[in-house]
């Protein structure tokens, strides 16, 4: 039973929000690569729902640009939220390892991409007074989306329900620290650099006098 | 006027492609996203007029300037306690109010004039007389017909001096009088001099501090809180009047809600749910001196186009705004030593193309005068504010033409283009406007157009699609078979082979 390919598991994960996930950790189904490719198609989005929204829905800003903001919305929450989830459920006992808690959180996360999507594409070909399927397009991909990462995290730790709703409310948590801690770090960095440089600066003028 | 002129040419053979090289000051407009960009100056300073040009000695302090009905100027010249009549190409005095005679023969003279009007129904003078605490209605010949003094009204404050620093009447002859030390709005008199009530009182800003201080409020006893600083919003600075609206501003560098508000006559701001925002939107900030030049709008005057002039205390400079409150021109500095440039901007009067700025510092009237490109601007503006948008269109291409960074042409060629039917264009345009309202209707009506003139050729692919698809199905399920049953083949023989060799052992 069950014997299906990496591509079919995604569709399974995907199309069976409630025992998809156990059928694949029953099955030690899901591939890396796959998860990967997921988060970069998460990061195209981005960029893709801020630059190439039709026109008459929203105007984007085209007098700079910075990769920054996109890398940080798409790649880097996903990453924070996969070792938040590792350092929280690691001590809640939770089953699941870094690797697969990134693999079923990247397969759950595929309507809320397909949405973004499906809704820049039609944004080219609806006016305003038709929002309201985008809109509905844009609400049932991410409930989708919600309802898939809840079952991948109970699944892929073997929780309960309530459970399940505690380490996600404390993996909301720890993310929130770890980003912070970053921001912190950065500009730490920053000032240690900026220290070294006007070292720098100093010496190379006395060396030249 | 010569010196400018050939410092003008000199100029611009220097640096022909300077915007405006003979301002002293870079013009600049804003854009889409309230950025300031370099623009064309839409007015030029001609020249300043000094009393001693007048020939009647320096104005001293001069604090409002009102053209009447007849292109007559009256400068209420406080310092020098007197009103000066000025014909409209600003070289005769006209007349020199200083002294005016009462109905009962005596003379009275004026104490620190601060506001002026004359009506065009009456063709009464009202003056602001402040130091006198009273509003002088005299007519042309300086008969004084009434006086308007502190109101004995319960709801006036009595505790509070009577100090009017601007004055206007309406048609019905009703007076409104803005009062240095009141900020509930202006007091508001009937024709028999009859205090009415206040007329046009600002609304609180929702800052985070007034919100803070309603909460705390709620928590606090009735005795404490009659000793605590309550929530005033600012008077009202000056006002104009324009047929049945009455315009006001309000100079305060911390309120950004009603600085400049239009009343109607039951003093309704129309302006209020517009989320408008009037003057420079980011204040400079000057870090070595510490100061932030925050807008403050000090006075107010409608052209006769509608048009709504704003002059700033602050910076010196005249917002131009049309009657659908859009920016369009920015002209005026700060500059002591040069024509163009203020020391300190009192008021602000406008006659068909030129705008006469009234410098209290410096003493003078400066004269603006509409550049070709205002011209042009201001016929654009007009043609699409009344609806005629074919009509502008040419001007506005003109404009663009000029200055590429214009924002309202671009909008003005798009709803011309959206009205013609011309979609594509319309889109093109609302793109360069950053409009995306307009692009939404024009490409409703692309989409539209796009869809009657394929209808034919979309069925024909829709149908050609549909049965590719069809086709493709019906190939897959075909070989998904084959396969499958390729499948059973393979159990059943490995079946019968494991069968054989259990029996083999």
């Amino acid at each position: 039973m069950m014997d299906l390919t990496q591509k079919q598991w995604v569709k399974h994960t995907v199309m069976h929000p409630f025992e998809g996930f156990e059928d694949l950790r029953w099955k030690k189904g899901g591939s890396l690569k796959i998860a990967f490719l997921i988060v970069f198609l998460l990061f195209v989005a981005q960029l893709a729902y801020n630059r190439l929204y039709g026109f008459q829905f929203y105007v984007s800003y085209d007098k700079t640009f910075s990769i920054i903001p996109y890398i940080v919305q798409s790649i880097v929450v996903f990453a924070t939220w996969v070792v938040g989830n590792w350092a929280v459920c690691t001590l809640l006992d939770g089953e699941g390892t870094m690797k697969k808690i990134c693999i079923y959180s990247a397969y759950a996360l595929i309507p809320y991409i397909a949405q973004i999507y499906i809704n820049v594409f039609l944004s080219h070909f609806l006016i305003r007074d038709e929002y309201v399927f985008m809109q509905a397009i844009e609400i049932i991909g991410t409930l989708w989306s919600v309802v898939l990462i809840f079952s991948a995290i109970k699944a892929v730790h073997q929780y309960t329900f309530g459970q399940t709703v505690f380490a996600i409310l404390l993996t909301i948590a720890a993310m929130l620290i770890i980003l912070f801690l970053l921001v912190l770090m950065l500009s730490l960095i920053q000032q240690v650099w900026v220290f070294i440089s006007s070292i720098y600066t100093e010496i190379s003028y006395r060396v030249r006098v | 006027m010569s010196v400018i002129f050939s410092a003008a040419v000199i100029s611009c053979t220097a640096a022909s492609l300077a915007v405006s090289a003979d301002e002293p000051y870079d013009v600049y407009n804003y854009d889409r996203w309230g950025e300031a960009i370099p623009s064309q100056a839409g007015y030029i300073s001609e020249r300043a007029v000094t009393g001693n040009d007048l020939g009647i000695g320096h104005f001293n302090e001069p604090q409002d300037i009102f053209r009447d009905f007849n292109n007559i100027f009256y400068i209420a010249d406080m310092g020098n306690n007197r009103v000066v009549a000025v014909n409209s190409d600003f070289d005769e005095v006209i007349k020199i109010y200083d002294s005016f005679k009462m109905p009962d023969g005596s003379t009275t003279t004026l104490k620190k004039p601060m506001g002026i009007f004359v009506s065009e129904q009456t063709g009464w003078l009202y003056i602001a007389d402040s130091e006198n605490s009273r509003v002088l209605i005299s007519d042309l010949d300086g008969n004084v017909i009434s006086e308007i003094t502190k109101p004995t009204s319960e709801v006036f404050d009595q505790t509070k001096t009577f100090l009017p620093q601007r004055v206007i009447a309406d048609k019905a002859g009703n007076v409104y009088i803005v009062l240095g030390n009141i900020t509930t709005g202006a007091a508001m008199f009937n024709p028999d001099g009859e205090f009415m009530g206040f007329y046009g009182a600002n609304r609180v800003e929702a800052t985070a501090e007034i919100v803070g201080n309603y909460l705390k409020n709620l928590f606090t006893s009735e005795t404490k809180k009659a000793h605590k600083a309550r929530n005033i919003p600012t008077g009202i600075t000056s006002f104009d009047i324009e047929g049945d609206f009455i315009f006001t501003c309000t100079s305060s560098t911390t309120q950004t809600t009603d600085t400049v508000k239009k009343l109607n006559s039951a003093g309704n701001n129309i302006f209020a749910n517009k989320e408008l925002a009037f003057g420079d939107y980011t204040p400079m900030y000057d870090s070595n001196t510490n100061t932030s030049y925050a807008t403050k709008i000090c006075d107010i005057d409608i052209a006769d186009d509608g048009n709504i002039n704003c002059l700033d205390f602050t910076t010196g400079r005249i917002f131009q705004y049309d009657e659908d409150c859009n920016l369009l021109f920015i002209t005026g500095t700060i500059a002591k030593q040069q024509v163009g440039g203020f020391n300190q901007v009192a008021a602000l009067e406008s006659m068909g193309a030129n705008l006469y700025v009234l410098d209290m510092m410096k003493n003078t009237v400066t004269i603006f005068t509409e550049t070709s490109f205002g011209e042009i601007v201001h016929e654009a503006a007009a043609y699409y504010n009344a609806g005629q948008y074919e009509k502008a269109l040419e001007p506005w291409y003109e404009v663009l033409r000029r200055d590429g960074n214009y924002r309202r042409a671009y909008i003005g060629v798009a709803s011309a283009l959206l009205n013609a039917g011309d979609y594509e264009g319309a889109m093109k345009y609302a793109k360069l406007a950053d409009a995306p309202a307009i692009y939404n209707k024009a490409f409703e009506g692309y989409r539209m157009d796009f869809l009657d003139e394929h209808f034919t050729e979309i069925i024909i692919v829709l149908i050609l699609l549909i049965i590719a698809l069809v086709i493709l199905s019906r190939h897959f399920k075909k070989k998904r078979l084959a396969r499958e049953a390729a499948e059973i083949a393979e159990r059943d023989e490995r079946r019968k082979n494991a069968g054989k060799e259990e029996q083999a052992t």
